[in-house]
């Protein structure tokens, strides 16, 4: 019986520590597809409710591209953003990301989080390989990057 | 022992169990309806390891039986020597591997998807050879009935079910209806625009394809992406992100939805030219990947 204990508490420990660099998965079929037709479709913790209403109100210039979408997909997907936004769901992870944004900032961008950029200082030539070519490009690292996997590191 | 009765009643169990396996892995053989599709991949799976069981307990000479396929009894019988017609273990064989490929190719792709397309192909393969199974076995064993029905008062029925039978073989030999209909309607718009257009050009489309342009610095041409050979596929020119390829001849499903492709024309065409396309350039676009 002790020895069950024991190890039930061992992997229990060993659950918590994987579940370090862990984000809740985005589920939402419609959400994956329309995001991750072009990049990676991001977890909405990393961001803020309102940073997702800003991004779903500017589709039509994302970030040097038209992703418009049909009114009524673009609906449901804004809905799912900002039901698990970081402010709006908690966590460890959207707490980190949430903790240094200014209260009144709108941030767009998940790469320019301090808490990103604090784990992520690499040299420019290495952004630039190939097969990364961009900050956004989470699975080219870290393999479960869409499962809200992060821990690989 | 099992009565031969028995064996049957297994035996047509066994069908129906992988028959509504094999429906509904096809049918949801789409992104939508993957845990459905896995599910269904895992069902066949099992139903072909249990065949293998159910010739283990089957009787040496009843149903449940696999005869092993073998050329020497092939040559008997075109020799017109008597006996049980070799084909059915050849068939059988076939059948089996052709499904065990299917899922087994099947589960690769689920972690490598490379193998996607020989995955679809096998199933695909899997799907005619289970029809032209159903189709010999009707004609082995109600043979004459068929046979009386087409020539009596089924006569007239019979070039309906011919037809009925060629629609879909042809539809998959030519072009997609789906696609036809997006097309008519582009069409329809471009006359409306200007009467003097008479059909899309596949060259024209080309240009379109290929030309330079200067609204974004990113997105030059659909080739920015796309690459040179819309047969081979793309990337995101900003995000990496892997894009399947454009041309119809290596991914048939491409302009066959028509709310995704005006949201596709929508977004890239404002994105790369700075502005809408016209009816008459999202046809030509489209004929163009149509005939690569």
């Amino acid at each position: 019986m002790k020895r069950l204990l024991i190890g039930l508490a061992i992997v229990t420990l060993a659950a918590q520590a994987r579940a370090d660099d862990q984000v809740r998965p985005l589920t939402d079929p419609l959400t994956l597809k329309a995001c991750g037709e072009c990049h990676m479709a991001f977890q909405p913790a990393f961001l803020p409710a309102r940073s997702w209403n800003r991004i779903m109100d500017e589709l039509d210039r994302h970030f040097g591209e038209n992703a418009a979408l049909a009114p009524d997909k673009a609906a449901n997907i804004r809905k799912t953003l900002t039901d698990g936004a970081a402010d709006r769901t908690g966590g460890r992870v959207a707490t980190k990301y949430l903790r240094q944004v200014e209260p009144d900032a709108v941030p767009i961008r998940i790469t320019e989080a301090r808490a990103f950029v604090r784990k992520h200082d690499f040299p420019a030539r290495t952004w630039t390989r190939p097969e990364i070519l961009t900050k956004s490009n989470c699975p080219a690292c870290h393999l479960g990057a869409e499962k809200g996997i992060y821990d690989d590191d | 022992m099992i009565s031969p009765r028995t064996e049957f009643a297994l035996l047509r169990l066994w069908h129906a169990a992988l028959a509504g396996g094999f429906a509904v892995a096809y049918i949801t053989a789409d992104e939508d309806t993957y845990r459905m599709h896995l599910f269904a991949g895992y069902w066949v799976l099992t139903a072909l390891v249990l065949r293998l069981g159910l010739a283990l307990i089957g009787s040496g000479s009843g149903p449940l039986r696999l005869p092993r396929p073998s050329l020497s009894a092939l040559r008997d019988r075109l020799a017109g020597r008597p006996g049980r017609n070799p084909v059915f273990g050849w068939m059988g064989a076939a059948l089996l591997f052709a499904l065990a490929g299917g899922v087994l190719s099947g589960i690769v792709a689920d972690a490598l998807p490379a193998a996607e397309d020989i995955h679809e192909g096998l199933a695909e393969a899997g799907l005619w050879l289970v029809i032209a199974h159903g189709l010999i076995i009707a004609w082995i064993f109600q043979g004459r009935r068929i046979r009386a029905f087409v020539r009596d008062g089924g006569g007239r029925a019979a070039p309906m079910i011919l037809l009925a039978l060629a629609i879909p073989l042809g539809a998959a030999q030519a072009g997609d209806p789906a696609r036809e209909a997006i097309q008519t309607g582009y069409a329809r718009q471009a006359r409306a625009a200007d009467a003097a257009f008479a059909e899309f050009s596949p060259a024209r489309g080309e240009a379109l394809y290929r030309s330079v342009n200067r609204v974004s610095a990113d997105f030059a041409s659909c080739a920015t992406c796309h690459t040179d050979d819309p047969t081979r596929p793309g990337r995101h020119a900003k995000t990496g992100r892997a894009i399947d390829p454009v041309a119809v001849s290596v991914n048939p499903k491409r302009f066959t939805e028509s709310q995704k492709v005006e949201e596709r024309f929508e977004r890239d065409c404002r994105t790369v030219l700075g502005r809408a396309c016209t009816p008459a350039e999202k046809g030509d676009y489209v004929a163009f990947m149509a005939s690569k």
